[in-house]
């Protein structure tokens, strides 16, 4: 039989749709369809001048806007030539941080919700509140910052930002410890994800599969400590690696994560206390990266990103390519679901921890 | 962090769980109660954008460099005869301003390239409407939002001053 998964299904986080054949409870085979949600961001982005696409590219994954907006400017900073402010790349690096812990808490939360458990979304959604609080207060949003700029960040930080920004992650880090002892060790929750969904290290590299979910797997590879960009060349990043591979392992890894992220966010904003000087560059009226291609990667809370920037010197590029982590990370799901239970298929679904929107792009 | 100890016993999982709800019941609850208590915003928010109309001189900066092209502006050239000029000078006036907010993305680009600040953000957010084309406010609507705009918090004494102060220091 075949039986269609959405795409309207509230544990796709948007809208995606899975073809499946079902023997009796049994999955045979899953086909991921995407598309319902394209925008045409990449097509976008070829009419768009460099700051108009840091609004679009901080939308295809809705989680990580700050990580978005990054990758693009990295790109046109480094086809531009410009050098960062040592005051900007440091800023840059702890909010990024800040981003990743606030992408954590969102599937920290919701993944139990999906498989039942209703309580830790709250207190999630608690210690996310805080960060946003903190990110609005500096850059104005609470979910699309555009604090990013080519150059560096918009504007200098309020005075005494990063004082109550040390205080917030210290306040998370310890509001963190009630969200791992809800759930982590919980009977029931251990019962629908311990060995359930294994994905192995083979098929997650296989796929392209990247961030917490190919590192649960034990693919030992995070762009922070393997290929610095920002200020990780200077700080030393921990990998959270599991090599279980299952439900349960992604979830593991995601918490930890959050421990690893506050306390390089902890450590940038100390620095950033220590510098002096600009937040960013004097950039020419009209922006226009010279002619070539570079391509930036950077570690986003859900995976590698990668932006293709092919410019040929006008004031909009020529193409501008996304990688993104959920696209890689869904594929991996035809090969996850075929010989697990339907029950089981929400559980796996959610532990892949993809936006639609950074799918379908 | 302990490792696969709460498996050994079965149950203490959920007691653990349990103990984090009871610790929380205990504690005053977080609700905001926001109807009767109006949230505390930042000065930067990005709520609304209130226009300073005099400041505008309709150079259409604002509507060019808007990603989703949602500000609409008319204008029309006037002769002003100054006493004493040699020549008479030509003045834009602005006849309409609007910004449709069911297009609007909030960025903020708008107001980052006016080059004479007509534009400012300000942190209200209660303007949703039943009908989406009220989303449009003309020049009057975006003008009664000035006396919401808060002024802008000082910057980071290691980083550099804002570009009014220095602009004001300048003046002096």
């Amino acid at each position: 039989m075949v039986l269609n998964i959405g795409p309207q299904h509230p544990s796709t986080h948007g809208v995606l749709r899975l073809k499946l054949t079902v023997d009796g409870e049994r999955v045979t085979a899953c086909e991921p369809i995407i598309g319902y949600m394209h925008r045409g961001a990449e097509k976008l982005f070829e009419v768009r001048d460099y700051r108009q696409i840091l609004v679009l590219a901080n939308r295809h994954d809705w989680l990580s806007a700050f990580a978005n907006e990054l990758g693009v400017a990295l790109a046109v900073e480094r086809l531009m030539g410009i050098e960062v402010p040592e005051r900007a790349t440091w800023l840059r690096t702890g909010m990024a941080e800040l981003n990743r812990v606030l992408n954590h808490l969102m599937f920290l939360g919701s993944y139990p919700l999906e498989i039942g458990a209703i309580t830790p979304v709250f207190y999630a959604f608690r210690e996310r509140e805080k960060l946003q609080a903190v990110m609005e207060e500096a850059a104005g949003g609470r979910m699309h910052f555009m604090f990013n700029r080519v150059g560096g960040i918009k504007e200098e930080v309020p005075a005494g930002w990063t004082r109550r920004a040390l205080e917030t992650i210290a306040e998370v880090r310890a509001g963190m410890k009630d969200i791992a002892q809800l759930i982590r060790h919980n009977d029931i929750f251990l019962a629908r994800t311990k060995g359930i969904g294994v994905l192995t290290a083979e098929a997650a590299a296989g796929y392209g599969a990247s961030g917490p979910v190919a590192r649960a797997s034990g693919l030992d590879f995070d762009l922070r400590r393997d290929e610095p960009y920002l200020a990780y060349g200077e700080l030393d990043v921990p990998v959270v690696t599991r090599t279980a591979g299952d439900c349960h392992a992604r979830f593991e890894c995601l918490l930890e994560q959050v421990y690893v992220s506050l306390d390089l966010a902890e450590q940038c904003l100390s620095k950033v206390d220590t510098l002096t000087g600009p937040v960013n560059t004097r950039l020419p009226k009209v922006v226009k990266a010279p002619e070539g291609h570079t391509y930036a990667w950077t570690e986003s809370p859900l995976g590698v990103n990668g932006y293709y920037l092919v410019s040929r010197g006008e004031k909009t590029p020529w193409r501008l390519k996304l990688r993104t982590a959920s696209y890689a990370n869904v594929q991996a799901l035809s090969t996850l679901l075929p010989g697990c239970l339907i029950a089981d298929l929400v559980a796996i679904l959610g532990s892949m921890f993809f936006v639609v929107g950074d799918i379908d792009k | 962090m302990p490792e696969d100890s709460a498996k050994s016993t079965p149950g203490k999982g959920l007691l653990q769980g349990l103990g984090v709800t009871l610790k929380t019941m205990l504690k005053p609850a977080h609700t905001e109660q926001y109807p009767d208590v109006q949230p505390k915003l930042p000065p930067r928010t990005r709520g609304v954008i209130a226009l300073q109309e005099e400041n505008c001189t309709s150079c259409m900066l604002c509507a060019r460099e808007c990603p989703d092209w949602c500000i609409y502006i008319d204008s029309h050239k006037e002769t002003v005869e100054v006493p004493g000029a040699a020549r008479p000078r030509q003045k834009n006036v602005l006849d309409r301003f609007a910004i449709d907010f069911s297009l609007c993305m909030y960025c903020g680009i708008c107001i980052e390239v006016c080059p004479f600040d007509a534009l400012y953000w300000s942190p209200e957010f209660e303007y949703a409407e039943h009908d989406i084309r009220n989303l449009l406010h003309e020049k009057d609507h975006l003008g009664q939002w000035m006396a919401t705009v808060p002024p802008p918090p000082a910057h980071d004494p290691n980083g550099e001053p804002a570009k009014e102060q220095t602009a004001a220091e300048k003046k002096r």
